[in-house]
């Protein structure tokens, strides 16, 4: 019973530091000397990485539902950490871990609305260059988030 | 002790008179559409009242150039347009000297009025200040602003979240009073039917 609980409480850690690379770090579009992300963007100019501002042809509204989804989701999944060791606690014997399994499903929609976005609109007709680290890691946390929801709403506390 | 605690507002209020300069505010820059009217506001924080005096001063320096031109000056409660300057007859003064604001509205702008736009006010005789500066950008199409979108949604689903576990828990402290109350009413009125009827059994026995 310990180690199932050390796995989920690992997985749902995993789920945070996941989401809080694929915010934070600068890799979802790279090409030779660029590295861009949802926030700004890092040009090599041979001697050293210059951060300049993403370039107006952007959509802005996009590219900014893009960041404040990203935020909301990392918000979630930290928050329902913190709501699942209160539960831990304070949950009658034999229920549900609801309240957790409610952060992490909306966790889950707001990556995934990020990572769709992102996939859907953008560089759709950029050919020199590729989808980054970060970019991936988006995409991983939509599923690891998933399989957390999902077993949050499945668990139940031990009746002892 | 109110007293003393006046007479030392008082004074300090007195020093602070003699040694803080008066502060000018505007915007830091300002976007709009090419062709539309744009308002650059201006106003002051002076520890002294507002005098009959008070002076509000404009000039623009266009980007790229060394030299700015006065544009505006207002004082002894008239408003005087330079009559020779960019906007000779497109700027209109907005303000309002008493309530401390000094803004000035252009009209119908253009790519040409990309620049600085410096605003000077004297509260005589508190003179000592800065001047502010507003950077007027002028687009075909004004872009949105960085965050502003973001923290939108942000704020918007944040306080949705909070406003849902306050009305839940909200409605759980009113369903628990309800049924708090009415198990008091239950538990008066079955003291009272046992009463009576105790007392009915009593006189047949």
């Amino acid at each position: 019973m310990l180690v199932l609980l050390a796995a989920i409480f690992i997985l749902h850690l995993a789920c945070i530091a996941l989401l809080l690379a694929a915010t934070i770090h600068n890799a979802w579009w790279m090409t030779g000397g660029v590295s861009t992300d949802i926030w700004a963007r890092w040009v090599w100019t041979g001697v050293k990485w210059n951060y300049t501002q993403i370039p107006t042809y952007y959509d802005q509204e996009y590219l900014q539902a893009v960041q404040a989804t990203s935020v909301l989701a990392c918000i979630f999944c930290i928050l329902g950490l913190f709501v699942f060791v209160a539960q831990l606690y304070t949950l009658p014997k034999g229920k549900r871990f609801l309240f957790t399994g409610a952060f992490q499903l909306l966790a889950w929609l707001c990556i995934m609305i990020a990572a769709s976005i992102y996939t859907e609109i953008f560089h759709k007709d950029e050919k020199n260059g590729w989808y980054g680290a970060s970019f991936i890691l988006a995409w991983i946390s939509v599923c690891l988030t998933f399989i957390s929801c999902v077993t949050y709403f499945i668990l139940r506390k031990k009746t002892a | 002790m109110l007293s003393v605690l006046a007479l030392t507002s008082v004074v300090l209020l007195g020093i602070a008179s003699q040694c803080t300069a008066i502060s000018v505010y505007t915007n830091w820059e300002k976007h709009v559409q090419v062709g539309s009217d744009v308002r650059l506001s201006c106003s002051f924080f002076s520890w002294h009242w507002t005098s009959a005096e008070v002076t509000f001063s404009w000039s623009y320096r266009p980007d790229g150039a060394k030299e700015s031109v006065s544009i505006f000056h207002y004082t002894n409660g008239a408003p005087y347009i330079a009559t020779k300057g960019p906007f000779r007859d497109r700027l209109e003064f907005v303000g309002n000297p008493n309530r401390r604001d000094g803004s000035i509205m252009i009209r119908n702008v253009d790519y040409n009025d990309n620049g600085t736009f410096t605003c000077d006010a004297k509260n005589p005789p508190d003179i000592m200040g800065h001047p502010s500066n507003v950077r007027l950008l002028v687009f075909e199409k004004v872009p949105v602003q960085a965050g502003v979108i973001t923290g939108a949604i942000i704020g918007v689903v944040l306080g949705l979240l909070i406003l849902v576990v306050a009305i839940y828990y909200l409605m759980r402290f009113l369903v628990a009073r309800r049924v708090f109350s009415l198990s008091m009413r239950h538990g008066k009125k079955g003291k009272g039917k046992e009463g009576s009827q105790q007392r009915q059994a009593g006189p047949s026995k």
